[in-house]
């Protein structure tokens, strides 16, 4: 009982004060997509369509498991369609067939022999 | 980033083409926005070129000149945005603030964000890994002092540690304090002295600019 006690009483985000390891002085190159997703988070916010206190709000929305087990920018792009969703901007099946059609081109590309070699 | 399992963020595949889970939702939710009319594509191009603009080169100028001209310094301690702004033409893309945090003899501030991961990007970029994951954010506001030991950086006892929880609106840059012997020093090679950390507070300015 103590366990759901501890979900209750702290969000997953909510991390100020509670006791960890020590630093590691991680920091790596983004990837292309998430600078992307970045530059979307951005944009996003300029058009007051999602802005910076609901996109975390949108994070810690996703709950204890999702929050651990996602990456920074995963967090993000997904917190983006939850509330783009709940806004009526994008419905889930529009977005699950443009992600489809996404990905067969990607596949697509991939499997295309190379141009540039003679 | 994960912050009870390990570093998952070291784990993209750079081979993996394009084809990821969350890189394809990424396209999709972008180009479902621009065939909607929400923006255009040519907005998201300006806005990566923005992000590239960005480093801590940027936060490097604006503390030299804090450190040689005590007029800015003024302006910049009472309004950071606008004196950035102004004598800079740094745009704040973002809606936020700017607190300038001036470290003295016997104030030592120290910037970090509980909840997620605000920054004071205009100026400094995108912030390191680290500041976003668990340890740091966790650490820094309830021991700050041993957060400054593992950085190297070990301050006296009588010296006040400040930490400054950064929010959605409210975005802080430390003012390093400027190393004794650089009297004779131009605002330029100041500006080589200052490092991203000095300005997150987590060391000290030092002659060579390197860190510990």
């Amino acid at each position: 009982m103590s366990d759901t006690r501890q979900l209750v009483e702290r969000l997953p985000t909510d991390m100020g004060g509670q006791p960890a390891d020590a630093i590691q002085r991680i920091e790596h190159a983004m990837a292309p997509w998430e600078k992307r997703c970045h530059a979307l988070a951005d944009v996003l916010d300029f058009h007051k369509i999602i802005n910076t206190e609901e996109k975390r709000c949108g994070v810690e929305a996703l709950g204890t498991e999702m929050v651990n087990k996602l990456s920074y920018y995963e967090r993000w792009i997904v917190a983006f369609v939850n509330i783009l969703f709940r806004k009526e901007i994008l419905t889930p099946t529009e977005l699950a067939l443009k992600m489809q059609e996404v990905e067969t081109a990607r596949r697509q590309h991939e499997s295309e022999p190379p141009r540039t070699h003679v | 980033m994960t912050e009870l399992h390990s570093d998952h963020d070291h784990a993209h595949a750079p081979e993996d083409a394009g084809l990821g889970y969350y890189d394809i939702m990424e396209t999709a939710v972008r180009e479902l926005l621009i065939s909607k009319g929400y923006f255009s594509a040519d907005e998201i191009r300006r806005q990566l070129e923005v992000l590239d603009s960005r480093s801590p080169a940027l936060g490097a100028r604006v503390v030299a000149k804090a450190w040689t001209d005590p007029e800015f310094r003024r302006r910049l301690l009472a309004d950071g945005r606008k004196a950035c702004e102004e004598e800079f033409a740094i745009s704040f893309y973002d809606d936020t603030q700017l607190i300038v945090l001036e470290n003295t003899e016997k104030v030592h501030n120290l910037i970090v964000c509980t909840l997620c991961s605000c920054y004071p990007r205009p100026v400094l970029g995108l912030p390191p890994d680290w500041y976003k994951l668990k340890p740091y954010r966790a650490r820094a506001v309830s021991n700050p002092r041993s957060v400054l030991a593992e950085f190297g950086t070990h301050l006296p006892e009588d010296v006040e540690v400040r930490v400054h929880d950064s929010t959605a609106m409210v975005r802080y840059l430390v003012l390093p304090r400027r190393p004794e012997g650089t009297e004779s020093y131009t605002e330029d090679a100041l500006a080589t002295l200052v490092t991203r950390d000095t300005m997150i507070g987590v060391i000290p300015a030092r002659l060579d600019g390197s860190q510990p």
